[in-house]
């Protein structure tokens, strides 16, 4: 449903793409004067939704579940389940894009459909994610601010009539926005949406994402306050042998995050196969089920849980508590997502998280006190665990615990915990869960993962030993035949590199040579005959013209060599530090030969 | 670049204009969009802080009604309304350890103490938390934090009642010279406190200090002469060191306010009582050598008279006990010496026979004391005289 909907979004038309070759004739350096300048205003722009988002979510949670939700409140089951039925209604009749979290749908804008999202697409996401986790889904807000500011995005640039290729990459710039604003941490947001969203690192965009990334944080400090989510308690790193406590941890969260997405990748999809008037009731279910947990006594899973993450970082719960809450927040969050309900994981993620880290850190209080230093720094290091293990990417879990906390001395333990949960969660489920999404929805973005590790193939990987006849260019005709004969399969080689005396090289095909030479020839015997002796004859060089082949190195990218194929047979790679000085050859069979084997081991 | 035609010009002209009100048009919006936000936001603020109030006070009033679990999920919502509030922190941390949970109380202490390690209330909670979870080391760490953190209002006072709580912490926990440190320095901050004073004497005395003790005690007498507490405590103090004519006198005067008082229900305590009883009759019985010389030898030969008596009588217990080897053996050849006969006038004549009958009335009582249990009547009263250091001084 999610994929033929959407694709019915693809705007672009021919007359569209006429209109825009045309103003990138008349006004070339447009798009780039107003790039940065737009990247300020979505920041700003998705700061002010993402924050009357929060506000929407706060609201409406006071106004269903009442100001303090505490379990055996019969409202804790009834509403959330309601909410589910008005949530499911609408999505099928009024917003069917705003379906699931927004991290896979910004990915879908990006590759798919130009960077476009619609506007209907944005207001759905905004009220129904606000609804369903203040009803109390077991959902967070992050996810679908990113796609509330990547929605954004789409829209102004669009206003502004941007290029295709512009309007693909605003997408990023609004996610990371919006996902800054939701989370406080713009730094994090920034690497979240290079590792998540684009995949790679791009110094065309990192500029602009920074921009509207730093821009959304300021307008949301301005509501907020510079605080984060939940208080951060000291972070101490007390003995090194502390290290194995946080090994255990990274286990722990690396087959609790296993746990967690083998639950999704089953009953997602088993759901999505039900005949669709099921589906209509299946948000409704899931919250009936998620408001059972809170009825019988753990209201800590319902919504985003940041409290819960609080007091979890401040020890307020007892380990067994802490386990069990873990438990039911990937029971919860599991029914609410599988179910359909617009919603994040990355709050759910976090919460789970911290709770391991909190249980953990709390049980080797109890039975080793030497060892362990405050629980808060084991339920901070939790979270970034299962960041990396469930949400896959490690670069942001690390420097997300690194912001939210401020403290240096705890990179180590978290790099390590980070580790081994994710090789741990790679290792035993090779698709991460973002991607099994994409193929449950029968759509093939291109893996971040692979994005993200794919080695670039250079030309020092096709190089090969020169082994044409090498002349120069000071040689007369006559003196380069010689030595071309000189060379024992010299008359029989196809290609004959010319070394200039500039210090470049020529690349010369055997029958190109070959005219050369009987044109010299030629002109040798008129020129006897008119008695011109006295003129020097001239060189290969002179003969060649001022064409030379392009210079290439052995770091640049073996797709730079392609285009140059069609001119010249064989392309000398040279030294960066000595002018002219040959490291080898390519020809195009090598480059092919390249990319096959690199397929071939993949 | 140059423009080809006129027509590209003013398709150019155009889209300058088109970006220029698309750009207004943005700043418009965005003007717009955060005058509703921030309105939107003051009113929910509002409503926030209002419902923070309106928890927090709920919070109080069960915190103060003996609920500390309710007061526990009434602090909670109204910091989840109003988050890193200081006081309703400080209210939910004593909340939860109000309701035994010390673990958790401890830990929310912990975590606002880290933002404010100088404070004085956080640090007092911790140490009792600490002694609660019997860390003396923290416990006394935390009271040291207490003492030297920051008080909101009377400082001094504060500071003062938390060394007095660390030095009973100290003593409940056998460490009394540290104990004694902690109430001298309190009572040499405030040197002019008769009040303090008072307080501090008989913690002086717990901590196995009672010359201190005293001190302080005689100082709130000087400030205070008919301070009933303290001519007791001062009168059994100076009894128990052995300076009974100041026992006598103090607790004398004790026993006259209570008769000015007029009324039977401030008599004296039965063991105060005893204590005149016996400094007055010790007074009788003491050859102090401020006596004149008349009275001491009379006094002398009574007390050997006595002493003679208790040999005697214990002698004779231990033989009817079947002892074969009387401990007493080294003391009864004493008793056969020149000390058991020396006459009036042999006392006038040598002093130093004066002392020696005297230590021999000691010995006597001390030793007796020890083989044939606690003496009774004068032999009790030779006894103390006989434990006081400076009895032969006297």
């Amino acid at each position: 449903m999610e994929k033929e909907t959407v694709i019915a979004e693809t705007p672009t038309t021919t007359a569209e793409v006429a209109a825009e070759e045309r103003i990138a004739r008349i006004a070339p350096e447009r798009e780039e004067r107003i790039f940065l300048l737009l990247s300020i205003f979505i920041g700003v722009i998705s700061g002010l939704l993402v924050v009357s988002f929060r506000m929407a979510i706060e609201w409406l949670s006071v106004l269903l579940l009442g100001s303090a939700p505490n379990p055996h409140q019969p409202r804790l089951i009834f509403v959330p389940a309601l909410a589910g039925l008005v949530i499911a209604v609408l999505i099928r009749f009024v917003f069917p894009n705003a379906r699931g979290s927004g991290i896979n749908q910004t990915k879908a804008a990006l590759y798919i459909h130009n960077g476009y999202i619609s506007f209907r697409t944005v207001i759905g996401k905004f009220l129904l994610s606000a609804l369903a986790i203040g009803s109390g889904h077991s959902l967070g807000p992050e996810d679908p601010s990113l796609q509330i500011g990547a929605g954004v995005a789409s829209l102004i640039s669009r206003r502004f009539g941007m290029s295709k290729e512009k309007l693909r990459i605003f997408a990023p710039i609004g996610a990371a926005a919006g996902l800054a604003a939701a989370f406080n941490a713009p730094i994090s947001a920034i690497l979240f949406v290079i590792e998540e969203v684009i995949g790679q690192w791009s110094a065309a965009v990192l500029g602009s994402i920074v921009l509207s990334a730093v821009s959304s944080v300021v307008v949301a400090r301005s509501f907020w306050g510079a605080e984060p989510m939940f208080r951060i308690p000291a972070v101490t790193l007390r003995d090194s042998r502390e290290l194995l406590a946080y090994a255990v941890l990274g286990i722990v969260g690396g087959f609790a995050s296993l746990l967690f997405a083998k639950s999704l990748g089953y009953l997602r999809p088993m759901l999505r196969r039900q005949p669709a008037w099921s589906q209509m009731l299946q948000p409704a279910a899931a919250g009936l089920l998620v408001g059972a947990i809170g009825f019988f006594g753990f209201t800590q899973v319902m919504g985003s849980g940041y409290e819960a993450i609080d007091q979890a970082m401040h020890s307020q719960f007892a380990w067994r508590m802490l386990l069990v809450l873990a438990l039911l927040k990937i029971v919860a969050t599991t029914l609410s997502f599988s179910s359909g309900t617009p919603g994040g994981m990355f709050a759910p993620t976090l919460f789970i998280g911290a709770m391991l880290g909190a249980a953990v850190g709390s049980f080797e209080k109890i039975y080793f006190p030497h060892l362990t230093g405050s629980i808060g720094s084991y339920a901070l290091v939790g979270m970034g665990v299962l960041f990396a293990a469930f949400l896959r990417a490690p670069l942001t879990s690390v420097f997300m615990v690194l912001e939210v906390s401020g403290n240096y001395s705890i990179v180590l333990p978290v790099i390590l915990a980070n580790t081994i949960a994710y090789l741990i969660s790679r290792g035993l489920e090779p698709v991460p869960i973002l991607e099994q999404f994409t193929h449950q929805d029968g759509l093939y973005l291109p893996s971040m993962e692979e994005l993200r590790e794919e080695s670039n193939l250079h030309l020092e990987d096709a190089i090969q030993p020169v082994t044409v006849p090498v002349l120069q260019g000071c040689e007369t005709i006559t003196r380069a035949a010689a030595t071309l004969a000189s060379y024992q399969d010299g008359k029989s080689a196809p290609v004959v590199l010319i070394h200039c005396e500039d210090g470049l090289w020529y690349s010369a095909r055997k029958d190109e040579l070959e005219t050369l030479l009987s044109a010299a020839k030629a002109q040798t015997s008129t020129a006897r005959s008119d008695d011109a002796a006295d003129q020097p004859e001239p060189t290969l060089e002179q003969r060649l013209g001022d064409e030379r082949t392009p210079v290439l190195f052995p770091d640049l990218p073996l797709s730079s060599a392609l285009p140059h194929f069609q001119r010249w047979p064989l392309l000398p790679i040279t030294n960066r530090a000595i002018r002219g000085s040959l490291e080898g050859v390519v020809s195009l069979q090598d480059v092919l030969n390249r990319y096959q084997q690199k397929g071939q081991s993949h | 670049m140059t423009l080809a035609t006129d027509n590209e010009r003013e398709v150019k002209r155009r889209l300058i204009l088109r970006d220029v009100f698309n750009f207004l048009g943005l700043t418009l919006i965005t003007a717009v969009l955060f005058a509703i936000t921030f309105f939107l936001f003051r009113s929910f603020a509002a409503h926030r802080e209002e419902l923070a109030q309106r928890w927090s006070a709920r919070g109080r009033e069960a915190l103060s009604s003996g609920h500390p679990d309710q007061a526990i999920v009434a602090l909670r919502t109204a910091l989840s309304y109003a988050p890193g509030e200081r006081p309703y922190e400080l209210l939910l941390a004593q909340a939860l350890g109000d309701a035994g949970l010390t673990e958790e109380s401890y830990n929310y202490f912990l975590g606002l103490w880290e933002t404010q390690p100088g404070d004085g209330f956080i640090n007092l909670r911790l140490a009792r938390l600490a002694a609660t979870k019997k860390d003396m080391q923290a416990a006394i760490n935390y009271y040291r934090g207490a003492i030297y953190g920051t008080w909101e209002g009377d400082g001094a006072v504060r500071r003062r009642e938390v060394r007095l709580e660390l030095a009973r912490y100290l003593i409940a926990h056998h460490s009394l010279s540290s104990a004694r440190t902690e109430l001298l320095v309190a009572g040499g901050n405030a040197p002019d406190d008769m009040g303090l004073a008072l307080t501090l004497a008989p913690l002086l005395e717990e901590a196995g200090a009672p010359a201190d003790a005293l001190n302080n005690y005689r100082k709130t007498l000087a400030r205070e002469p008919n301070n009933q507490t303290a001519l007791e405590a001062a009168g059994r103090l100076e009894y128990g060191f052995g300076n009974f004519e100041e026992a006598y006198k103090l607790l004398k005067r004790a026993e006259l306010v209570h008769t000015e008082a007029g009324s039977n229900s401030t008599d004296l305590p039965p063991q105060a009582i005893t204590m005149l009883e016996n400094s007055a009759r010790i007074l009788a019985l003491e050859p102090r050598k401020s006596l004149p010389a008349n009275e001491r030898f009379t006094r002398i030969l009574n007390a050997r008279d006595i002493a003679k008596k208790r040999f005697e009588n214990c002698n004779a217990q231990l033989a009817a006990a079947g002892g074969t080897l009387s401990p007493l053996q080294i003391l009864a050849a004493r008793w056969t010496g020149e000390e058991t006969t020396v006459s009036r006038s042999g006392l006038s004549n040598d002093p130093a026979m004066q002392d020696a009958v005297m230590k021999l009335v000691y010995d006597t009582e001390l030793q007796t004391s020890q083989v044939c249990g606690l003496p009774a009547g004068d032999d009790a009263l030779l006894l103390l005289l006989a434990k006081s250091p400076k009895a032969m001084e006297k």
